[in-house]
């Protein structure tokens, strides 16, 4: 839209000149009529009318070019911009892969070294506990990354889904987690004037995505904060909050956290493949819908999903 | 101790190495492959009774092998490695051939596991394709036709969702088998987590309703409490 806006105006400008000759010359062929000092009169033969004709036409095709050539240049620049971006989020990806991929690996290389080594047998136990729990954790890796390629592709189910017994069940599911019990969990439904609508999707992608939230928020908060989901609908969209009052994401970190494998500076040591939110985004992305972060250091968090009714 | 014979082939020497000694240990004698030719050449020479097939070999893939295999008409058991997680209705198409699959990475156990199934539902099958290589099956006045995507009960049209079938028809594919809402998941949607396996209740509630099939009193689909589901009806090859 901006670049039809410039490109108008640049039409516009380029003819503004012969445009206020012209003018000039009806207003004195006008006046010239009745006024006995003003006289003007235009006088042609055939061949200087096809001189100007020409002239004109080729005045206008070289403003077309100009214009054309603007408007291809600033084309290829915001190609070029996005083509950067998307170099620079894949190099950032792969080098959070490497990073991965290489704790594990140097993990396990420890072990099979040490265990090399020893005869004893609880070190031994130790030892093969260890490579099990790194094999698991690149296990998951694989598994979460392959789930990321398989939602950009595979037909996305539409059927009728419930959001209020869609949260009701996340949260009977996450009261298994470690910091459930030391968090204020607490669901709000939009109740009244009328019941939530429900939303066409998947109903098992959607609480997919509403737990890796959840998860997210009670992994980041502390003991006793408050973890408040709520669900409510604007125009026509279904709107689910999730909101902690815990430490807040650092600023910094706020633009990357929907990227693959990002572990921002205070989730360094906690547990996960790093891949949750990227899947919260790949999902509600594929339904139609949005996630957003609203965070303030010292104060909180609200994570946002947008997903579109009635369609 | 049971003495199947499986060939395994694999061109991953690492992944060989140490799968042939586990499968040896759980009673099997194995054999090893690693290019589609050569499967194809001891599947004649030795007449195995399971094929553990990757799908990536050089040369000739598991998919060709397979294929070549039901070309002349050879119904040997398949399981399938393959190494992109791909969902029933997608991997066990009657075009593969494959009598079950297993995606990369898997547990050796869970490998086991699936040998035992499909060479218990090979000795249980009277012809000599089993329900898993058949375009239509058959429960009671149940009938399913894979290859149509399409369901009826005692001659009357019965329309599902697409998972609904999907479910249906990895159920009837391992009838007396009892799977947990995990497996399930992971079997028809590719993927599985605690909080979606409600997601499996909601389409075996839809079965149920569809099929006219009483949780209390079921001919079909029985919930095993604690565990999950099993389909219980016997199940055949349909003729027509």
């Amino acid at each position: 839209m901006r670049l039809k806006i410039s490109k108008s105006i640049q039409v516009g400008l380029l003819f503004l000149p012969l445009l206020l000759g012209l003018a000039l010359a009806i207003a004195l062929q006008v006046i010239s009529g009745n006024n006995p000092v003003i006289r003007f009169q235009a006088r042609a033969d055939l061949g200087t009318l096809a001189l100007i004709g020409g002239s004109l036409l080729t005045f206008i095709l070289l403003g077309g070019w100009t214009v054309r050539g603007v408007h291809n240049r600033s084309l290829k620049r915001s190609l070029a911009t996005v083509l950067s971006e998307t170099t620079l989020a894949r190099r950032r990806f792969l080098g959070r892969l490497d990073h991965e991929l290489r704790n594990s690996l140097t993990a396990l290389h420890s072990t099979l070294g040490y265990l090399h080594g020893t005869s004893n047998e609880i070190d031994i136990s130790r030892g093969l506990n260890d490579i099990s729990v790194q094999v698991s954790r690149l296990r998951s890796l694989v598994i979460d990354l392959r789930k990321l390629a398989d939602l950009e592709e595979q037909a996305i189910e539409r059927q009728p889904v419930d959001i209020g017994e869609l949260l009701k069940d996340v949260l009977e599911t996450i009261q298994v987690h470690p910091d459930y019990n030391e968090r204020q969990v607490r669901l709000t439904l939009l109740q009244s004037p009328w019941q939530l609508s429900p939303v066409q999707g998947d109903g098992a992608l959607l609480s997919l995505a509403c737990y890796n939230l959840l998860d997210n928020a009670l992994k980041f908060s502390q003991v006793g904060d408050n973890v408040e989901v709520r669900a409510f609908e604007v125009d026509n969209w279904l709107v689910i909050e999730v909101a902690d009052n815990g430490p807040g994401i650092p600023e910094n970190d706020l633009p990357y956290i929907f990227e693959e494998l990002y572990r921002g500076s205070n989730a360094r040591g906690q547990p996960g493949s790093g891949l949750g939110l990227a899947l919260v985004q790949t999902i509600v992305r594929r339904h139609g819908g949005t996630v957003t972060v609203r965070s303030r250091s010292g104060q909180g968090t609200v994570l946002t999903l947008r997903l579109p009714l009635g369609l | 101790m049971d003495c199947s014979h499986i060939l395994l082939a694999d061109d991953e020497k690492m992944i060989t190495d140490y799968l042939a000694p586990i499968l040896e240990r759980a009673g099997y004698s194995v054999t090893v492959t690693s290019d589609g030719q050569t499967t194809l050449r001891k599947v004649s020479e030795l007449h195995p009774d399971l094929i553990v097939l990757d799908v990536l070999m050089p040369g000739m893939d598991g998919r060709e092998v397979c294929r070549q295999l039901r070309a002349v008409d050879n119904w040997i058991p398949v399981i399938m490695l393959t190494c992109v997680n791909e969902t029933v209705d997608k991997v066990l198409s009657l075009e593969e051939g494959a009598d079950d699959y297993l995606c990369k990475p898997f547990d050796p156990q869970e490998l086991i596991a699936r040998i035992k199934a499909v060479l218990r539902r090979r000795q249980a099958s009277t012809s000599s394709k089993t329900i898993s290589q058949a375009s239509r099956l058959q429960a009671g006045d149940l009938i399913l036709d894979r290859c149509a995507r399409w369901v009826e009960v005692g001659g009357q049209a019965v329309e599902l969702t697409p998972k609904a079938l999907a479910l249906l028809e990895y159920l009837m594919l391992n009838p007396e088998q009892v799977f947990t809402r995990e497996q399930l998941m992971d079997a028809v949607w590719g993927w599985s987590h605690a909080v979606a396996s409600r997601a499996v209740d909601v389409r075996i509630a839809e079965l149920r309703h569809a099929l006219g099939d009483d949780p209390e009193e079921c001919k079909y689909i029985e919930t095993v409490i604690g565990v999950g589901y099993h389909f219980v009806a016997q199940v055949e090859i349909a003729g027509g």
